[in-house]
């Protein structure tokens, strides 16, 4: 009978608390997962936002790399994680939109497992060419390729990889025929491949390009994203000439795993919105190529993750990537 | 002289108090995880960036720079005295740095490998500043028939130079090959070898190897020793190294330094290839190359070297192209760009006071690394009094905790003992581990830049001959096996018409 009432006891005070901890949420670190190695893009967000959240939230934030598998194996943790604000994730397009049609066999599903909090930041991808590619716009380029069917080269970090999906769309788009060359070492091996003129396009962030546009050894064609960049005014961005799916580039996230109580999921999308207008946050992002961009409600995130889901899922499919 | 002037600005720069400070900080951050097994750069660096938001952006990438090479110089340090590789680079160095520490030459060994990396470091703070950018436009030249060429010519180099049992070391080579094999395609990604274990699917790490089959293969081959259980030994000699032995390392110094800058100036390369390759070298030009493997201070001074200078010379592309060679240059790229620096052509003229204050502060932080070097490899030494009992469970818990910080995972720590099992069985086996490493490193770039030359050739082989750079190096590795194979022809002769 003690054992029994203890357990009770137990089970009340539990419960108890797990009201109060949604009060005055929160009162211990939270850890934020991030599904890749430490100095990749996902890292260097986190970085940038931990220390004023940390200061907003007035606890510690624990950045707690879990990389590997294409970022299953962060999002995998994430999901199991207790649903009590203690564990968000800050997720991306490949980890959230993009996994979900390359490994149907991974049990951990973005849009059942997690609940959405709010988008952080948009990276504009670019249409990319090497100055030795006699074209000026994305009109040329179509015309050129078309004159040689599988005879230009593209670069990705990968078959899987958001530049090669963006690239596959871009060209069944504009009915043309390019071959992919796969890079190791991520979108920076790519990069490299496509400076040093090993393939004569790619799909690249703008920020691991923009000072080689600046110096005219890669020419930037269009810009993945919904308006013109402030630094490339004479670049047009894709919806603006008929690429209307185009419209965002590499995006990232923050996430709470399915169950989180709605009160802490409010305080932490009214948090990060304005950890995000913070003029420090802002500016350093930007400098490493990134946007704020912000969700105006939990809803409208986990709205166009949705989309970005069936998006990217389609494509995968008419592509048939399959990664077992 | 322009780069006179450069210099003293650059000296004007660095020597403001603030960033030596920041120059030294980061120096003995770097050896504290240097030491340290598994902890690298990559991570420190990622941890300290939010740190640096608030200093000035010269006084940020002077202490990250620090970091990065403060870790080469204390990555030797546990390998040469209890065969533990702190840093992916430093592996070559415990095959005869641990060797030395063993017959009590431990001191030597230290001096030699700081000394050998304040050397490369100054000549490639000099190499920087002379010929900084037109390298890194030469080295774009290299495309991936250059790389395949360049390493099928260092894996058949050194299959036919190692020594001992030809068969052994082959096997251990493909071995290595075929572990490299394990992780995700690159062309199809489907997964190879994964057994359906996701955290596999990466493929397996190099420290975890390294770590498994260097250090614990060696603590459990020593527990089975009963002969030598109690101190590591009491004979600790000299500190410093004699004549002879500064010598000897002279030369093995001069040329690791120059393989070392080659290849830290080329982007496709990982860290672990200029040390091997120097000590490979190095082995070929020695008289007695059997003493290699037996604590040859020859293969602490030339591989440390090269480690050194290309941890050094990676700074070239990154400052000059803005092209990350390595996780942790990508990372300082990022770093530099959080402060609203693009590095790239321009970043020489738009801020001199960032490329040559950085320039001359690498060079001050490899003297300031010999100063915090020297005096403490006394209180090294004395480390190896430690008794075993506790000296063994110490290295352990390094290990473990280091292996786990990697990702942090704890499969890697199983995977991590697993490789410790077979360390200890090819210690039994009379198996040298370092061909498999060579095979573990090289094949998967291999295949990467095979599979693409022949993906952009469209299945044409001849790529590898019509391009110049690419031939040149076809030409020496069938050179070389021509000069190899000839003497034992000749004695077929012999034995045939005698």
């Amino acid at each position: 009978m003690k054992s029994v009432k203890a357990v009770a006891a137990i089970v009340v005070l539990l419960l108890v608390a797990g009201v109060a901890s949604a009060q005055n949420y929160p009162t211990k670190p939270v850890r934020m997962i991030v599904p890749f190695a430490p100095g990749g893009a996902s890292d260097v967000v986190a970085r940038i936002l931990s220390p004023v959240l940390g200061k907003e939230l007035g606890q510690t934030i624990l950045v707690d790399n879990r990389s590997g598998a294409s970022g299953n194996i962060g999002v995998a943790a994430a999901a199991q994680a207790p649903a009590d604000g203690y564990t968000i994730l800050l997720g991306n397009i490949g980890t959230m939109a993009i996994n979900p049609g390359l490994f149907p066999k991974f049990n951990v599903s973005p849009v059942r497992d997690f609940v959405a909090v709010t988008q952080v930041v948009d990276v504009p991808t670019a249409l990319a060419v090497h100055p030795s590619v006699p074209v000026k716009n994305v009109k040329e380029f179509i015309e050129y390729a078309k004159a040689r069917p599988g005879k230009l080269n593209f670069g990705t970090a990968g078959p899987g990889s958001n530049g090669r999906l963006e690239m596959e769309m871009f060209m069944r788009a504009a009915g043309i025929d390019l071959v992919q060359i796969p890079y190791k070492g991520g979108a920076g091996a790519a990069a490299i491949g496509l400076l040093g003129g090993e393939v004569h396009c790619a799909f690249v962030t703008l920020a691991s390009i923009m000072t080689h546009v600046n110096a005219g050894k890669v020419k930037v064609l269009a810009v993945a994203a919904p308006h013109r960049i402030p630094t490339l005014p004479d670049v047009p961005y894709f919806p603006e000439i008929g690429y209307k799916g185009m419209k965002s580039g590499s995006w990232q996230g923050v996430y709470a795993p399915k169950g989180t109580p709605d009160a802490i999921v409010k305080k932490l999308h009214a948090v990060f919105v304005k950890v995000m207008a913070d003029p420090g946050v802002v500016k350093r992002l930007q400098d490493s190529g990134a946007e704020v961009v912000t969700s105006k409600s939990p809803a409208e995130f986990a709205e166009f993750m949705k989309e970005e889901n069936d998006k990217w899922t389609k494509v995968i499919k008419e592509v048939g990537v399959v990664m077992e | 002289m322009d780069l006179f002037h450069n210099l003293i600005f650059g000296f004007s720069v660095a020597l403001s108090w603030q960033n030596l400070f920041y120059c030294f900080l980061g120096c003995l951050l770097g050896t504290l995880i240097g030491v340290l097994p598994g902890i690298g750069p990559l991570a420190t660096i990622a941890m300290l960036m939010p740190i640096t938001f608030t200093i000035s952006p010269v006084g940020a990438l002077i202490m990250l720079a620090g970091i990065y090479y403060g870790a080469q110089y204390g990555g030797s340090t546990t390998s040469i005295l209890v065969n533990l590789p702190g840093e992916t680079s430093s592996v070559i160095t415990c095959i005869d740095g641990y060797q030395m520490a063993r017959q009590g030459k431990a001191g030597p060994a230290l001096a030699i490998a700081a000394i050998g990396s304040f050397f490369a470091g100054t000549v490639c703070t000099l190499v920087i500043a002379l010929f900084g950018p037109p390298i890194a436009e030469m080295a774009l030249k290299f495309a991936s028939p250059e790389y395949f060429s360049l390493m099928m010519m260092g894996l058949i180099v050194a299959a036919v130079l190692a020594p001992g049992d030809m068969v052994k070391s082959l096997a251990m080579v493909f071995l290595g090959l075929l572990i490299g094999c394990v992780g995700t395609d690159v062309d199809s990604g489907w997964r190879r070898f994964s057994f359906d274990i996701i955290e596999l699917t990466d493929g397996i790490g190099f420290v975890v190897i390294a770590i498994g089959v260097f250090a614990l293969g060696e603590i459990v081959s020593n527990l089975g020793d009963p002969e030598e259980r109690t101190v590591f030994t009491s004979k600790v000699g000299s500190l410093f190294p004699s004549k002879d032995q500064v010598k000897r390392s002279a030369g093995p110094i001069v040329r690791g330094t120059v393989l070392g800058a080659f290849f830290g100036v080329l982007p496709g390369t990982g860290p672990a290839i200029a040390s091997f390759s120097s000590y490979m070298v190095e082995k070929k030009m020695a008289k007695d190359p059997s003493r290699f493997g037996n604590g040859a201070i020859e293969g602490v001074a030339g591989p440390e070297a090269a480690n050194n200078a290309d941890a050094q010379c990676k700074f070239i592309p990154m400052l000059t192209l803005g092209i990350p060679a390595s996780g942790t240059m990508a990372l300082m790229l990022g770093a530099l760009m959080i402060h609203g620096i693009a590095p790239g052509p321009t970043v020489m003229t738009q801020r001199p006071d960032l490329f040559w204050g950085l320039i001359v502060s690498m060079w001050i932080g490899n003297l300031m690394l010999v100063i915090l070097n020297l005096p403490l490899i006394g209180l090294w030494v004395s480390l190896l009094k430690v008794p075993y009992r506790l000296l063994f469970p110490a290295i352990m818990t390094f290990s473990c905790i280091g292996i786990y910080s990697l990702n942090n995972s704890p499969f890697e720590l199983y995977l991590t003992a697993f490789f410790g099992l077979l360390g200890f069985l090819w210690m039994k086996l009379e198996c040298s581990p370092v061909p498999l490493m060579l095979g573990f490193v090289l094949g998967p770039m291999m295949e990467e830049n095979l599979r693409r030359a022949m993906l952009i050739s469209r299945g044409d082989p001849t790529v590898f001959l019509t391009r110049p750079l690419s031939l040149v190096f076809v030409i020496i590795t069938v050179l070389i096996l021509v000069v190899m194979a000839l003497p034992v022809l000749k004695k077929r002769r012999g034995v045939i018409t005698g």
